[in-house]
């Protein structure tokens, strides 16, 4: 606990971890995307990556383990965010920016909130489902309904936002800056947001369109 | 009375050595018994505040800006001189020193000046063991470039930054004994008397900038290191706040003030726009390798400089001195520029300025070499006054920057009141009448890291100081002097502004003082400063209190003593009927109208004395002997 | 050229402050923005009214003293100038430009539009230096840096401390300033001794000082009037890591 505290007691020390939390998060995305595309291959295939999951018996270790992730990126985050706004208590009238800032990096917070809130009713659908038997149905029933596809394409959308900074930034943070590849970096997280994010919004669209695999 | 210098004896060589040994020393258990005040914090207060807090001393700093980091050192470019003698070219301490005793025109003491040759060496070890990082070669080495007629490369530089590096290295020893509990700092204070009690300096007044609190500090020696007096002309390269406050202060109380007269101007600034003008900006003298100086044989010729054929253009360096042509010396080029001013033949809008063109350069090496030499330069031009060199010529006009002259000191850098010393641009130094480029930083330093830390134990280990607080008469006087001027300037009431006044005096210094001074100019400014000085008491507005931060009140203190100083400037300027260095009279030039001096005269520092307000002050001589730099007369036709 | 000009007054750091609307006529457009200032203020002062109070020194951007935030802007619209290289030709004739102080809590506003910096002094006080004592330097040469360092450690050292980074950051934070001193010194031989004790005291100083978090927005690097790179933050959170996580114990040592 004790060096919790001090992790947020230092301004650098928090970024890092924050930005350490992030990055594992961004590899966790990668690989539930990859679960996600057996939907494209039909309820069999789904349903059993699905039971091959709930039967692995990391798996309690590993959602804890994302669980603290999740909590202390979004704690840290928030300890920082309540620090940056001490930090300045009288603001400018109309501040405005000389070419550092992106969207992304503008809207960090606004993003948080609504990933946030997405999260919030993802688990609540899929995860903590009362009937979670035929996970490949569940998902289809939700991805039928047009303004859970329209909630869950704006959440990917704040997704490619947030990481589209997060991910270049947390090199930056683990101080990875160097002429000649940091543009590349950055070019590269981009592109990587937005796979991500176009990855999973795909499915709900595929799904709503076409019904779902045959 | 006659100034006793206490230059040690013996031979040249050897003088500060045994004069190191000759100074007693403090007990180190002692030192921390001493409270010393060092005022300013440019490079010679910094480095002398670090050094002595190091040595034990209780050291406390003083400056007017809101961080030691933004005295004007800092805005130094060209580089730092040091006989290091790394390019093997024929460097030496010897040859250091000649040059500037020469390059001084003869009015320096020659040994400070071979003293500071002596040390110049150590200045850059020390600096780059603070991290101040020089330019290098590709081997790792430290890279040298040559300067300001030197015919040896001695210039040690950081960019054109070199001021603002070894100010932020002597910055950073200071900070860490403030960081160490040796060196406490008072920021935004400006110093507005000294105390003077029992025959010594005790103690300063000065005023917190930002509550308007009048403050007394007491101490057993008074360090200044308060820089020149430069804005005096109001417009300069210097800082907006430089002033000569505090040395002027100090001159009230006792210390003599030596060779005010003697000022720098450098020929290639860039030109006053207009009226509304705050400030000078320099452009590096390296300029003139390639650019050629001219103006319109034609007086008041309005021509666009592309449109003034060639046969009508004037090349008057090219022409006057055929075998120097552009690069003749600083105060050359700058009153030369002035005379074909004078006569009409200005360019520009304001009609005070010459070309600077750099047309035939182009034309022959192509513009990206010339990019490649001066870009940042160039850049820095076009950004200010918003034309493209590239393409047509350059304005420049000389303008002060440096000044000479200042406190007097002796080898130990004391003044003529026991206790207070002075240290850098502010003392009257060892640059005599003209100071060579890149030895200003080296001065400075040379003062504060390896000078004053002997020199000042030698003082405190003669004789026991008595112990004085602030509760001494002496600092009421002070005080209440302090408080009196302040309420003054107050009660004025008037209606126009101390900017305005500072405006007059520049104009009436600039014209009758400046590049070129004559008999009947300098009797006129003699006859019209007092004037202005009364339509000042008269007639200058100051809204707001003196209990609150008030940057017109400050303004006004620093043109007030502006307005008493420029007058003895021009005193020393009559009073010196002879041209040397920076300073030319009329009267006194070679048939081709050089500077030309009168060894047999004027072979002395001159030093004036206070003696009460309304008195005259008494002209005090130290003679200057030069037994190892042969006297000679400069020559660049 | 005349222009409306909207500038924060405040008449102390405890008094409470308002816009206050100022007309100025007759500006030219080679003047520098503080000239138009002085301009404003000579009229004032004319008048018996209270000039507007402004940080300024050297007028040529290298004392750092100068700040301002112009339209929103640390030291206005144009990238590596400070607000005394601002020229008026940058505005159009009749335009209203706001005009406020840093703003930022480690920078608490004194008067008007001038703030005060010395948290930067402070954080200087607990590492930005190499302890040399006067005396002891070794000769200058003996010890040879590669000029790709020594250009880099110029690059960082050309900060001016004028504190835009902060003003300019969304999140008042100092890093860019505490990144380009332990660059500096970090990437010089001379500094390696200290190399872990200075950033981590540099840190604690800048942290307590109440500036807030760095969070990868740029806008320092953007504003800063020498064009320091933010790469050097990115060395300060690998030098931080380093010694936070292998040398600990040097964060004391090295104070006597």
């Amino acid at each position: 606990m004790r060096c919790l505290v001090d992790l947020l007691e230092s301004s650098i020390a928090k970024k890092i971890s924050v930005a350490l939390a992030g990055i594992l998060l961004v590899g966790f995305l990668a690989v539930h995307l990859a679960g996600n595309l057996f939907l494209l291959a039909g309820p069999q295939a789904f349903n059993g990556y699905a039971e091959h999951l709930a039967n692995n018996p990391l798996l309690p270790a590993a959602e804890i383990l994302l669980a603290a992730l999740f909590l202390w990126h979004i704690a840290a985050a928030l300890v920082a965010r309540a620090q940056n706004r001490k930090a300045r208590p009288h603001g400018y009238q109309g501040q405005r920016a000389k070419g550092g800032r992106t969207w992304g990096s503008r809207s960090m917070t606004a993003t948080a909130l609504l990933l946030l809130a997405f999260l919030i009713v993802h688990l609540k659908s899929f995860r903590f489902a009362p009937d979670r038997s035929d996970l490949y149905a569940l998902v289809m029933k939700d991805f039928q309904n047009k303004y859970y596809v329209g909630f869950y394409v704006l959440a990917m959308g704040a997704l490619a936002l947030h990481l589209s900074h997060g991910i270049q930034s947390a090199f930056q943070t683990f101080g990875v800056n160097h002429p000649r590849y940091t543009p590349w970096i950055k070019r590269a997280s981009v592109a990587a947001a937005v796979l991500l994010a176009a990855g999973f919004a795909f499915l709900p669209v595929w799904a709503l369109v076409t019904g779902g695999a045959r | 009375m006659t100034l006793d210098a206490k230059v040690p004896s013996g031979p040249i060589e050897k003088k500060w050595d045994k004069h190191r040994f000759d100074l007693k020393l403090v007990n180190p258990a002692n030192k921390r018994k001493y409270d010393i005040l060092v005022v300013g914090t440019g490079l010679a207060g910094s480095s002398a505040a670090a050094s002595l807090a190091q040595l034990g001393y209780n050291v406390k700093v003083f400056c007017l800006q809101d961080s030691p980091r933004r005295a004007h050192s800092i805005a130094a470019q060209g580089g730092i001189n040091a006989a290091k003698n790394y390019p093997n070219d024929g460097d030496s301490v010897w040859r250091l020193f000649y040059d500037t005793v020469k390059g001084g025109d003869f009015r320096s003491r020659e040994a400070n000046v071979y003293r500071l040759a002596q040390i110049s060496s150590s200045i850059i070890d020390q600096c780059v063991a603070l991290g101040v990082p020089f330019a290098r070669e590709y081997g790792g080495l430290l890279a040298n470039r040559s300067f300001g007629g030197a015919q040896v490369s001695r210039t040690f530089y950081a960019r054109g930054q070199t001021g603002q590096q070894l100010l932020l290295g002597a910055y950073s020893a200071l900070i860490r004994q403030v960081g160490l509990g040796k060196v406490q700092m008072f920021t935004r204070r400006e110093m507005l008397d000294l105390v003077v009690a029992d025959g010594a300096a005790r103690g300063i007044v000065c005023r917190n900038l930002v509550t308007g609190e009048l403050e007394a500090y007491s101490g057993h020696a008074v360090l200044l290191c308060t820089g020149g007096y430069g804005n005096m002309f109001y417009l300069s390269t210097n800082a907006a706040a430089s002033n000569v406050t505090a040395t002027w202060r100090a001159y009230k109380r006792g210390a003599y003030f030596a060779n005010p007269c003697f000022t720098q101007i450098h020929p290639t600034c860039i030109p006053v726009t207009g009226d509304h003008q705050s400030k000078l900006t320099l452009m590096s003298e390296s300029l003139r390798n390639d650019g050629r100086v001219w103006v319109p044989r034609k007086k008041g010729d309005t021509r666009a400089p592309e449109s003034i054929p060639e046969a009508e253009r004037d090349y008057y360096l090219e022409r006057k001195y055929p075998s120097f042509g552009n690069l003749v010396p600083r105060d050359v080029a700058s009153r030369n520029a002035k005379q074909v001013i004078d006569e009409g033949r200005g360019v520009g809008t304001t009609k005070l300025a010459v070309y600077l063109d750099f047309a035939d350069a182009i034309k022959r090496m192509g513009e990206n070499a010339i990019r490649e030499k001066y870009g940042n330069l160039f850049d820095m031009y076009e950004h200010i006054t918003n034309e493209n060199p590239y393409k047509t010529p350059m304005r420049i006009y000389p303008a002060v920057h440096y000044t000479m002259g200042g406190l007097w000191v002796d080898y130990n850098l004391m003044t003529t009141i026991p206790g207070l010393f002075c240290l850098g641009e502010a003392n009257f130094s060892d640059h005599g009448s003209n100071r060579l480029g890149a030895s200003a930083l080296m001065q400075g330093l040379a003062d504060g890291y390896f000078i004053i830390p002997y020199t000042l134990g030698g003082y405190l280990a003669q004789g026991a100081l008595p112990e004085m607080g602030t509760d001494h008469p002496a600092f009421r006087q002070s005080e209440n002097d302090a408080r009196g001027r302040i309420d003054k300037i107050l009660a004025v009431g008037g209606k126009q502004t101390p900017a305005s006044f500072h405006k007059r005096l520049g104009a009436i210094m600039w014209d009758y003082c400046g590049m070129s001074r004559g008999e009947t100019g300098l009797r006129k400014a003699l006859a019209e400063i007092p004037k202005l000085r009364e339509e000042f008491w008269n007639g200058v507005s100051v809204p707001g209190s003196g209990e609150e931060f008030n940057q017109t009140l400050e303004r006004a203190g620093r043109v007030a003593d502006f307005l008493e100083f420029s007058e003895l400037v021009v005193k020393d300027a009559l009073e010196r009927r002879e041209s040397c260095g920076g300073h030319f009279r009329e009267e006194s030039q070679t048939p081709d109208n050089e500077a030309k001096r009168d060894d047999a005269n004027f072979s002395h520092v001159a030093a004036w004395r206070y003696q009460g307000a309304g008195a005259e002050p008494e002209l005090c001589k130290e003679p200057l002997e030069f037994e190892h730099v042969h006297l000679a007369q400069r020559s660049y036709v | 050229m005349n222009f409306t000009l909207k500038i924060w007054r405040q008449k102390s750091a405890k008094a409470a402050g308002r816009f206050v609307f100022y007309q100025v006529s007759g500006v030219s457009a080679d003047m520098s923005f503080l000239e138009m200032l002085d301009l404003l203020n000579e009229g004032l002062i004319a008048k018996g009214e209270e000039p507007v109070a402004f940080d300024h020194d050297c007028r040529e951007g290298i004392c750092g003293m100068c700040s301002l935030v112009i339209n929103g802007q640390a030291h206005g619209p144009d990238k590596n100038t400070t607000t005394c290289q601002l020229y008026m030709r940058r505005f159009k004739n009749g335009d209203t430009i706001i005009v406020e102080p840093f703003r930022a809590r480690a920078f608490p506003t004194l008067r008007d539009l001038t703030v005060d910096r010395s948290a930067f002094d402070r954080i200087m006080a607990a590492g930005g230096f190499i302890s040399t004592n006067t005396g002891s330097a070794p000769e200058a040469n003996s010890v040879p840096v590669s000029k790709p360092k020594a250009d880099a450690a110029m690059d960082a050292a050309a900060c001016i401390g004028c504190g835009a980074c902060v003003a300019a950051c969304p999140n008042a934070a100092a890093m860019l300033f505490v990144a380009a001193k332990v660059s500096h010194m970090a990437l010089l031989p001379q500094g390696q001794p200290e190399r872990e004790r200075r950033v981590l005291a540099m840190r604690k100083a800048m942290d307590e000082e109440g500036f807030g978090n760095c969070s990868n927005e740029y806008e320092c690097e953007a504003a800063c009037p020498k064009g320091i790179s933010v790469s050097n933050i990115a060395r300060l959170n690998r030098e931080y890591a380093r010694a936070a996580l292998f040398f600990p114990d040097h964060a004391e040592s090295g104070k006597s």
